[in-house]
This record gives C-alpha cells, sequence and structure tokens, in this order.
C-alpha cells in the first residue's frame, strides 16, 4: 500500500458512488479523501489543493470525466496526477479512448472492493517504478 | 379532401417541378388519407392516450429513481455506524487475547489476573452492547431493500406501457404506409456516453473487469 496520507479527490455526480468509494478507500487505509461531483467541481479543486490521485467517473453533467481527464493532461501543474477511471461505460471505443487520453486505469461499475484494490496497487507499483 | 401542397413547392428546386409536384401530392394524399383513417378508426385517439401516458411514465421513473436513492442512503448510513461497532469488538478482542496469552505463558500475580478479569467483563458488556446494536443495523440494511418490491412494480407498469405504444405505432406504420414498409433498424449509438450496457452481449462492449483488462494489456497499458 502507498502512502495512507495520499491525498485522493473522488469525483461522479451520484453521492451514492462518491460515499460507496470514500468507503472502499477508508478500508483499503487511505482516509484523507475529498469529492466533486463533476468536472468542473474537480479540475478546481485539483488546482486548489495538493491532490494525489484522482478517481473518477465518466458521464457527468457540466464536464465529463473524459474532457477532465484531457484537461489535467493539458495543464502542467497536473499532468502527472494519476487518474483512474471508474465508469458503467463499457464500449471498447470508451476504454481505448480513456488509454489514450491518458487514464492511468479502468475500472468498470459495477465493480468490487477488490477490483479497486487491485487497479490501485496497480498503479502506485508503476508510480513507484517509474519514479525510482 | 385532398388540399393541394402550395407553400412548400416554392421551396423546392433540387428537382424538376414536375416530379416535385408528383411527390408532394402523393405526400399530401397520403398524409390525408392517414389523418381521415385514423380517425375513422380511432387510432389517433389511441395514440393520443398513449401520448398521455409519458409523462405518467416519467413520473413513475422519477419515483424509481428517488426510491434506490433513497435505499442506498440508509444501507450507507447503517454500514457507516456498524462499521466502528465491529471495528471496537476485533480490536478489543485482539487485545484482550494478545494480554491472556502473555498472562497465561508465565506465573501471574493475583492482582493481574484481577485486573484483565475486570477489562474483559467490560469487553464482554461491550460486545453485547455492539451487536446488539449492529443486528439493529442489518435489520435496517435488510428493510432498505424494500424498494424493490415497489420499484419492480412501477418499472413493470412502464414496460407494458412502452409495448402498447410500440405495438400501436407498428400497427399504424402497416396499416396505413404505402407499398412495403420496414420498421428502421436503431442506429447505433457511436458516442461515448452511453451509461451502463444492458445487454453484455452488444457488439464491442466488453461484458467484465477482465475483458478491460485484457483490452488495455492489448494496449499495452
Amino acid at each position: 500500500m502507498a502512502n495512507p496520507n495520499t491525498k485522493f479527490l473522488v469525483v461522479d455526480d451520484f453521492s451514492t458512488m462518491r460515499r460507496i468509494v470514500r468507503n472502499l478507500l477508508k478500508e483499503l487505509g487511505y482516509t484523507n479523501v475529498d469529492e466533486a461531483e463533476d468536472g468542473v467541481m474537480a479540475l478546481s479543486k485539483l488546482r486548489g489543493g495538493n491532490f494525489e490521485f484522482v478517481v473518477s467517473d465518466w458521464n457527468m453533467p457540466n464536464m465529463d470525466g473524459l474532457t477532465m481527464l484531457k484537461e489535467i493532461r493539458a495543464d502542467p501543474t497536473l499532468s502527472s496526477l494519476p487518474v483512474l477511471m471508474v465508469t458503467a461505460e463499457a464500449k471498447k471505443e470508451n476504454i481505448i479512448a480513456a488509454a489514450q487520453a491518458g487514464a492511468n486505469g479502468y475500472v468498470v461499475k459495477p465493480f468490487t472492493a477488490a477490483t479497486l484494490d487491485e487497479k490501485l496497487a496497480k498503479i502506485f507499483e508503476k508510480l513507484e517504478k517509474s519514479g525510482a | 379532401m385532398n388540399e393541394p401542397l402550395t407553400s412548400e413547392e416554392t421551396n423546392t428546386s433540387a428537382a424538376p417541378v414536375s416530379t416535385n409536384d408528383e411527390i408532394l401530392n402523393r405526400i399530401g394524399h397520403v398524409t390525408r388519407a392517414l389523418h381521415d383513417n385514423l380517425s375513422g378508426l380511432g387510432f389517433d385517439k389511441i395514440l393520443e392516450k398513449a401520448a398521455s401516458e409519458i409523462p405518467d411514465a416519467r413520473e413513475r421513473l422519477n419515483y424509481v429513481a428517488k426510491m434506490t436513492e433513497q435505499a442506498a442512503e440508509r444501507v450507507l448510513n447503517a454500514t457507516d455506524v456498524a462499521t466502528p461497532l465491529q471495528n471496537a469488538l476485533s480490536t478489543q478482542a485482539a487485545d484482550l487475547q494478545k494480554r491472556w496469552d502473555a498472562l497465561l505463558a508465565s506465573p501471574a500475580l493475583k492482582s493481574q489476573y484481577d485486573a484483565i478479569a475486570t477489562d474483559t467483563m467490560a469487553f464482554l458488556d461491550q460486545t453485547v452492547k455492539n451487536t446488539t446494536e449492529t443486528k439493529d443495523l442489518l435489520m435496517e440494511i435488510m428493510m432498505a431493500q424494500d424498494f424493490q418490491d415497489l420499484t419492480g412494480q412501477v418499472i413493470k407498469k412502464i414496460t407494458t406501457l412502452a409495448q402498447d405504444l410500440e405495438q400501436q405505432l407498428v400497427q399504424v406504420l402497416i396499416d396505413f404506409s404505402p407499398g412495403q414498409i420496414s420498421v428502421p433498424k436503431k442506429e447505433a449509438d457511436t458516442g461515448l456516453l452511453n451509461g451502463p450496457q444492458i445487454d453484455p452481449n452488444a457488439v464491442d462492449v466488453v461484458a467484465s473487469q477482465a475483458q478491460v483488462d485484457d483490452l488495455l494489456d492489448s494496449l499495452g497499458f
């Protein structure tokens, strides 16, 4: 497990899903979690505070997750931020589009706690390798 | 009965005038015939009724969304309360076990036994309290599923409505279309915002996380 103080931003337009992801992260030992309900709010939070990880839905009002991901990659201060997509969008072109836009992982809803754990671990592992 | 359709005629310039006149005349005839026949057979009333049921269906779907959201909230609230109760028991039990193990491993004083016995009694008391409360929370989680019965009925009503509407529209098409008609196939969604995939066997849809992982692997991620 990575640093338990890793600062997460959970982005989803449904409060239920934000709570579930927050609870799962807490179970995994990460308690430093903030929430945003769409891409616009997420970007403003990301630009305001030292977030280290983003878990985001795709389909959201105002700004969807893919657009947000592209904005993150285009912003020099945020570009290296790991982003895990957690979404109900399950077409191949979605996964390809997310990967091409620079997503670090893709979890399709409905998902299990074990899946989230595994994907987070994989991303942290890769980050450590590239950082070392 | 068959009024000439003059206004449209002036707007068409792509095809020769005589062909346009012919087409527009035909459409005019068909439209008029359709209208008259529909009225005669009462189809307009049926369609009117079907259309009037759409707002009702919307209301019902709102109800489903509301009920399911409430249920999710209730369950999450219950687990939020139950989790620390369980965690406390687990931590205290582990701690007592360690202390008993240490105590039994070597000769100990009565005062030491007394201290751990007091704590054990307190723990048992706590266990009764926490498990009773957790039982209530499990009951709450169970009761939160009562939406299933209600939303199930509502969804069934909407499904029936959709079926009726579809049938009536198809019947109108069959009865009044000139010559051969075929119900046009729904064009495949090409956008990226399609929401949850209801049919995992559909084309270009991943059916599981494993397939997502395989696809990403094949892309080199």
